[in-house]
């Protein structure tokens, strides 16, 4: 229903992850988190009906919602962990190499201020192999930016487009993501966001480092990126410590949490679906 | 030739000729107070039964010399006939030169009183019936609990009694009576008598189903076993009205060591000391219980009843009385007991009477209940139920999918080569299973399906019905209120490990309403409606059993909140609607432009400016006369 739950694709895999096919998914009784976020899970600004049910990635977020307020709030797992299910069977990368890095993006209504110069001397003089940068499609249309980065001799994609008002949704943005993910050795980010946990899930060497630069208008209810440092310290660093990060990065994701086909089903509605509901 | 008999009912004054006081509500064979007393007297003793009983006691004393003690003059007609001696009158027509081996009050010593003749309150009953106690003998005392589970699940409070019986309405502003069991065996012993073991009997202390060793219920505060009987006995009647679910009251109160303060009422057991007379009017006689309690008597009453006689101990002194005595199920199934042994607690069910014109029929039915399958030890552990209700409040999903997905396992590890679950273990629902750790283990196993259900299907109709009381109840759970019980059941299932489908639990469902059907001994046309009454659950109904006014009000707050959620559901789709149908005028028009020929290409191109000025100017006018009416009623106003 709501057109965040197709961001990312995000509907399109759990519609698979049913058995519902690759065509355009059926409307989700509820709201899927669609990042990894140290709030209630959803997106602040966008105009919600009350007490429809949240689908959340962790069991902290459903805590968290919960204490502000939030009602029928359900602990599913990140979309990217169904992901992770569905390709379960994929043959391994023969060669994982070098690091996928994400500089820390904003949205489009949001701008990032800080120095891009800067944190490519950071990336160069801290990354031992070859460096892909993924940037948010906003800033890879961005010519200046993009080119920044190509001149510092990285290979810079994108991943595609997440989406808006159910038009130019990417419904494979996230299996981009897993195979680029699957090809490096490390993730890393000038903050920790979605992309640092499905790499770590994805089995790369998580490193949050250099200036986390800031959104021109960031909501700071939830304590900005000075909280993720205080509450998460053990995953900043050019180096973290492996084990540690892959428990995190399960209980963030929820991946213990996730549902079977007919469980998810329920939980989104859809498991007395007419014919028309699904379409191509 | 003529035979002389003595008159057997007795009128030494002070009888009630228009009354009565035989209980209404009579359990099969007298319940598990006949059991209790079949284990008290041993064969041969005198029984003074003072006060109101079950006439069914008589057949369970056939063994003893039984003397009635009633006010009523009809009742004492009743049991006359029934071959007991029977004296009519108030306490003080006992013949003073009399004792007995065992007297008992189990109807409590108001109804020992008669309307006529001096009051001797609640002491001097007592005293009266103290005396009349052998030497060596035990009193068997009733005292109903003025905070009892049913006292605080009651529509009515205590004190507005009006009905006939209420000619004095004796209650807990009475300091002349006991209020609880330690206030009772402080009379007892200042009365002379030794207090021994008690008992607390739910969920109605007239016609308790449940006796339980008290200081057992109060110790073992997480027995599945205790969870088990104390839910199953309150449950309850479907047609009673109370404040709050009686089943949950009696649970929260085993879980806070409270079992046996919260307790209807208590059975409480005195013995008098062999050399220590109150008076000399009746030395013992031959054949009187001599012995002090313990085991010689154990072996006594374990000889005469056919019992286990166990080297285990009891607390309060009696190992050779159960630390339980239960009556569920259909009638003739009769009382199963539990009994302490060394090596922990057995099921005894001896006293059950065989299957006789319903086993024709056996094996027709689904389920049937075999309490020959009641020998084994009882296992220990916690019940599944309660700690699936805890981990759901706690919103604890680890746990949940511990314990479901062990759950699942099990199960799956008793089914067939065509993966079919068969006697018990197919029924072994969530409320009749413990745990202990990692392992699991059937609480009852005497409760059968005759044919055997597949693995999915008894696992969907445990968490059906699982599901079912966790909605209906109004439980908080991790899940959303958008799901009904079938959807949760998928839920559960999916927690279990297991991908159930929806026409799984709908033939969980039908399963489920054959089996109740069977075990309640409905007809087809009973069966057929209870599984209409099934399917129709909703979770926004009340629970199934007694109507609640705390939960009949909680099924409507939710009702309330799934209006509030549609309504805030409704308004939301309107509003995206109108956006989406403006999204879909856009649209048009653009595909109309393009689409249209040349010359209506060029005309809506010409048109559109003056389109849109018009649109403008109409605007503005609007702005400007609201503006203008705006200012009039300011300038009124000045």
């Amino acid at each position: 229903m709501h057109h965040a739950n197709h961001f990312y694709g995000h509907a399109h895999v759990l519609a698979r992850y049913c058995g519902l096919g690759d065509g355009h998914p059926p409307r989700i009784n509820g709201y899927v988190q669609h990042g990894w976020n140290i709030g209630d899970g959803l997106a602040p600004g966008h105009p919600y009906a009350e007490r429809t049910p949240s689908l959340l990635w962790s069991d902290q977020t459903r805590r968290r919602a919960w204490s502000v307020g939030r009602r029928n709030v359900v602990t599913i797992g990140a979309p990217f962990a169904y992901l992770l299910d569905l390709r379960r069977d994929d043959p391994p990368e023969p060669h994982r190499e070098g690091t996928i890095w994400y500089p820390f993006h904003g949205w489009e209504g949001q701008h990032v201020k800080g120095d891009h110069k800067e944190l490519i001397a950071r990336i160069q003089a801290t990354e031992p192999g070859p460096v892909t940068i993924c940037l948010y499609w906003h800033e890879y249309g961005m010519r200046r930016v993009r080119r920044l980065y190509e001149n510092a001799g990285f290979r810079v994609i994108c991943h595609g487009y997440r989406g808006h008002w159910w038009k130019d949704t990417d419904p494979f943005f996230l299996d981009k993501q897993l195979s680029e993910l699957r090809r490096h050795r490390r993730v890393a980010s000038n903050r920790l966001t979605s992309a640092i946990f499905y790499g770590i899930a994805a089995g790369c060497e998580p490193a949050v480092y250099g200036d986390p630069m800031i959104l021109s208008d960031e909501d700071p209810t939830f304590g900005g990126t000075a909280r993720i440092r205080r509450q998460w310290p053990e995953l900043h660093g050019e180096s973290v410590d492996q084990t540690t990060a892959v428990e995190i990065a399960r209980a963030e994701l929820g991946t213990d949490h996730r549902c079977t086909p007919a469980e998810l089903r329920e939980l989104l509605g859809w498991a007395n679906l007419q014919e028309d509901d699904v379409d191509d | 030739m003529t035979t002389e008999t003595a008159p057997r009912v007795a009128l030494p004054g002070g009888e009630m000729l228009a009354w009565s006081d035989l209980p209404e509500r009579r359990l099969a064979e007298g319940g598990p107070l006949a059991a209790l007393l079949a284990r008290l007297v041993p064969a041969g003793a005198r029984v003074l039964l003072a006060g109101p009983h079950d006439p069914a006691l008589l057949a369970r004393l056939a063994h003893a010399a039984v003397t009635c003690l009633l006010r009523s003059h009809p009742d004492g007609v009743v049991l006359a006939d029934r071959g007991a001696r029977v004296v009519v009158g108030g306490p003080a027509g006992l013949p003073d030169d009399e004792q007995w081996d065992v007297v008992v009050a189990a109807a409590g010593l108001d109804a020992v009183e008669s309307v006529e003749g001096h009051r001797l309150g609640w002491d001097g009953v007592l005293a009266r019936l103290v005396t009349a106690v052998a030497p060596g003998g035990t009193l068997l005392l009733r005292v109903d609990n003025p905070l009892g589970v049913h006292r605080l699940v009651a529509v009515s409070p205590w004190y507005v009694d009006r009905s006939d019986r209420a000619w004095s309405v004796g209650g807990v502003l009475d300091a002349g009576r006991p209020a609880n069991p330690a206030q009772a065996r402080a009379r007892l012993a200042s009365a002379g008598l030794r207090p021994e073991a008690g008992f607390a009997a739910y969920p109605d202390p007239d016609a308790p189903t449940v006796l339980v060793a008290a200081d057992e219920l109060d110790r073992r505060a997480t027995s599945g076993l205790f969870d088990a009987m104390l839910h199953g006995a309150c449950a309850g009647d479907p047609g009673a009205t109370v404040l709050q679910d009686p089943a949950r009251l009696a649970v929260d109160a085993l879980h806070a060591g409270l079992g046996s303060a919260l307790a209807p009422g208590w059975l409480l057991l005195a013995h008098r000391p062999a050399g220590v007379a109150t008076d000399d009017r009746a030395p013992a006689q031959p054949g009187a219980v001599t012995a002090d309690a313990g085991p010689d008597s154990a072996a006594v009453s374990g000889a005469v009843a056919g019992g286990p006689v166990d080297s285990g101990t009891v607390a309060g002194g009696r190992a050779d009385l159960p630390v339980a005595l239960v009556q569920t199920g259909p009638p003739g199934v009769g009382v199963v007991e539990v009994h302490a042994g060394a090596d922990g607690w057995r099921w005894w069910a001896g006293g059950a009477t065989p299957r006789s014109e319903a086993a024709p029929f056996a094996s027709r039915e689904v389920a049937h209940r075999d309490v020959a399958a009641l020998h084994g030890p009882v296992p220990e552990g916690r019940l599944l139920r309660t700690l699936l209700l805890d981990a759901c409040l706690r919103r604890d999903l680890h746990t949940l999918r511990h314990l479901l997905r062990g759950y699942a396992t099990w199960l799956a590890a008793q089914a067939d080569a065509d993966g079919r679950l068969a006697g018990a273990t197919a029924l072994a629902g969530t409320d009749n299973v413990v745990v202990v750790g990692d392992e699991f283990a059937v609480l009852d196993p005497s409760w059968q399906a005759t044919a055997p259900l597949e693995l999915d299907v008894a696992l969907a109709r445990s968490l059906w019905r699982f599901a079912a009381a966790l909605l209906t109840g109004g439980y908080a759970h991790p899940w959303a209120s958008t799901l009904d019980v079938a959807g949760l059941t998928v839920v559960l299932g999916g927690v279990a490990g297991r991908d159930l489908s929806r026409a799984t639990v709908a033939a969980a469902v039908e399963a489920e309403a054959a089996i109740t059907a069977a075990l309640r001994g409905l007809d087809a046309e009973g069966r057929v409606r209870l599984a209409d009454e099934l399917r129709a659950v909703s979770p926004t109904d009340p629970p199934a059993g007694p109507r609640s006014y705390q939960q009949l009000r909680e099924a409507w707050l939710r009702q309330r909140e799934e209006m509030t959620r549609l309504s805030a559901l409704l308004k939301w789709t309107e509003e995206l609607l109108t956006s989406r149908e403006r999204a879909l005028r856009r649209a048009d028009a653009t595909i109309n432009l393009l689409s249209g020929s040349l010359s209506y290409r060029v005309g809506r191109l010409a048109i559109t400016p003056a389109r849109l000025a018009k649109r403008g100017a109409r605007a503005a006018k609007r702005r400007a006369t609201a503006a203008l009416n705006q200012r009039r009623p300011d300038q009124e106003q000045q």
